[in-house]
């Protein structure tokens, strides 16, 4: 059986929550239900999962290449090239400090912007279902099930106070 | 969630200092007032469009009558692009620290900074003649008392350097500051393109299709912007080490100081906070922003501009009393040279603009505590960076042997000639077209942070006064 999702519009937070609690009671787990906002909620205000991001691994794995290129880069310049300067070492680290920050730091960038693109599942190119009112306030609850429980869920979302409840065309 | 319209602007003797925009009409209002063009908005946009044009015209005449074999005709060039690199490379770095801080008055400043990113884009541009201008680092004609290469920060002369690893780090800042704004704007851009039309609605849709607000998206942007903004300040401190230190030391035969790195990134602080200000002044009494931004904002910065302004003060007299203790004669020449002698009346503007005029109007309380005071001090400090760069880069690009072991002699200061002064105006002009149209492209008004501000601030009555009162979410 296919899942699909439904959309539970409500006109105030706490009535949102109510209906994450009621949810929660139908037998529909955390992980298929969703809260949709326009402004960051405070951490748990709808009584929702923990959600945990890994983005910092990105930058992480992109510092890193960086900073292995750039020590490459400017250590076997030195090999190639191995001009005394100043009474120094062939190979020495001061030298070799800004090629490898900045390399570091554009590895670190560019992972990131990619960590962020992967992690929030951008760019999607079927359109999700949504309610334009949620950009003046209002909450969704989406919810992605299997279609027996659909009825389920409306119920739930109804008795909460959803002002209205959608599906997506054609249903 | 929504506030009373008698809350709009606080009330008592706070009215005005704290305003409360109503979170359901934030969308629409700010949207309404982006797509808009009002006739002086228009006049701006034309009067930025003739100023870059004449800069254009000014840099054919420059390259015509002097090409790039000597970087002394570009020594205005070099000035008025690090004015620019020096205000709009910091600005984004306003939106991100203040975010870092979870200050609730920085919530209407943020996109007002964050769209200096796309003027991040004219600076990669605007660097490429200077990569031409700048003299090669082996000396062409090394003989006696000359050295074989100029001083400079690249001991062992990696491949690309400095040319291209000074264009890769402000590639790397413009990337990182539109990977800044796209992140923040994405979900303005998703609440606004029900209501765009044309090309902003295509745009919209292309940068912001995929937003809908769901709490994974919440999570990645806060922690992304988190992690963008402390790589772009980290970028941002050795991009304008770089900068300074090659395309301003490094030309002045003789002149090594760890000092002026430091103060060119602290002005660099001073000079984006005080462009801030004064677009939010003009947002404010002429944009139609007076409900989202009130006099609070002004007074909060007011008290980090006045740090600003004296720790660059500070850095002005450790770098000047280095030199002047110096015994040495080519130690007296540079003070002589870019303190007290060809560009003194340069020097002078610059400490009266950037410290003191700044530094009498913030101390004054009631002062800060106006939407005026810290925008007119903020007018003062962008005057004085604008001269300490115009001396500053004019003068080392104009001190003639660049190999030479040590400053000899006190050079001549330079006038501008017809076609500096159209490339100063037309870089301006530049600089403020591209903001002025990515103003009316980008809601110019973060929703979703005054959204957010709206939950979590309110005016409330103890006894007889009135208080604001404010939450921490965290």
């Amino acid at each position: 059986m296919a899942r699909r999702p439904i959309l539970g519009l409500f006109d105030s937070a706490n009535s949102a929550a109510d209906a994450g609690d009621a949810l929660r009671q139908a037998g529909i787990p955390d992980t298929d239900v969703d809260f949709l906002t326009d402004a960051p909620y405070p951490e748990g205000a709808f009584g929702e999962r923990e959600e945990k991001h890994r983005l910092y691994i990105f930058p992480f794995i992109g510092g890193l290449l960086g900073l292995t290129t750039g020590i490459l880069l400017t250590s076997m310049t030195q090999v190639a090239y191995p001009l005394v300067t100043g009474g120094k070492p062939i190979l020495s680290l001061p030298p070799m400090a800004v090629v490898t920050y900045e390399g570091t730091m554009l590895g670190a960038i560019l992972f990131t912007v990619l960590g962020i693109i992967f992690e929030s599942r951008l760019p999607k190119l079927k359109a999700g279902l949504y309610d334009k009112r949620i950009t003046e306030g209002y909450i969704g609850v989406l919810v992605n099930t299997e279609e027996t429980q659909h009825g389920q869920v409306e119920t739930a979302l109804g008795q909460s106070g959803a002002v209205e409840v959608k599906r997506e065309s054609g249903q | 969630m929504a506030s009373s319209g008698e809350q709009q602007h606080g009330g008592g003797h706070h009215a005005g200092m704290w305003v409360f925009p109503v979170a359901e009409r934030v969308t629409a209002e700010v949207t309404g007032r982006t797509f808009a063009f009002p006739s002086g908005y228009k006049l701006a946009l034309g009067v930025a469009g003739i100023l870059t044009v004449l800069g254009v015209i000014g840099f054919i005449i420059k390259l015509t009558s002097s090409g790039f074999g000597s970087p002394g005709p570009w020594g205005y060039y070099a000035g008025i692009f690090s004015f620019i690199f020096m205000a709009t490379g910091a600005a984004p770095l306003v939106a991100v620290a203040f975010r870092f801080t979870k200050s609730h008055w920085r919530r209407p400043l943020s996109r007002v900074s964050e769209l200096f990113a796309l003027v991040g884009v004219v600076n990669v541009i605007l660097f490429i003649p200077l990569m031409l201008a700048l003299p090669p680092i082996l000396n062409p004609a090394a003989q006696g008392t000359e050295l074989e290469v100029r001083r400079t920060l690249w001991f062992e002369v990696p491949i690309g350097a400095p040319h291209w690893w000074d264009f890769l780090g402000l590639v790397g800042l413009a990337v990182c500051s539109l990977a800044i704004l796209w992140l923040s704007a994405m979900p303005d851009m998703a609440q606004a393109r029900s209501s765009a039309t044309g090309f902003r609605r295509a745009l919209y849709g292309l940068l912001a299709g995929s937003w809908y607000g769901s709490k994974r998206q919440w999570i990645h942007q806060k922690a992304g912007l988190a992690m963008l903004g402390a790589f772009y300040f980290m970028l941002l401190v050795f991009v304008q080490f770089v900068f300074i230190t090659e395309y301003a030391m490094s030309m002045v035969p003789g002149w090594k100081d760890s000092v002026l790195p430091p103060m060119y990134t602290v002005m660099s602080f001073q000079t984006a906070l005080s462009l801030i200000l004064v677009i939010m002044f003009v947002m404010r009494r002429w944009g139609g922003y007076a409900e989202y931004i009130g006099v609070s904002p002004f007074w909060s910065a007011s008290k980090i501009l006045l740090g600003l302004t004296l720790l660059w003060t500070y850095h002005l007299f450790a770098f000047f009393i280095t030199y002047w203790y110096g015994r040495l004669e080519f130690e007296q020449n540079i003070i002589r040279y870019l303190f007290t002698e060809p560009y003194l009346v340069l020097f002078l503007g610059n400490f009266l603009f950037s410290f003191v005029t700044p530094f009498l109007l913030l101390i004054w309380n009631p002062l800060r505590k106006s939407d005026w005071g810290p925008t007119l001090a903020g007018c003062f400090a962008l005057l004085g960076a604008f001269l300490f760069n115009i001396r500053t880069f004019t003068a080392a690009f104009n001190t003639g042997d660049h190999y030479e072991f040590a400053l000899s002699r006190v050079p001549a200061a330079v006038l501008p000639d017809f076609g500096d002064i159209l490339i100063i105006l037309g870089g301006l002009g530049l600089a403020a077209l591209v903001y002025l149209l990515a103003a009316k492209l980008i809601p110019n008004m973060s929703i979703w942070e005054v959204k957010e501000g709206a939950k979590y601030q309110k005016m409330d009555t103890l006894m007889k006064a009135d208080y604001l009162v404010l939450a921490k979410p965290e």
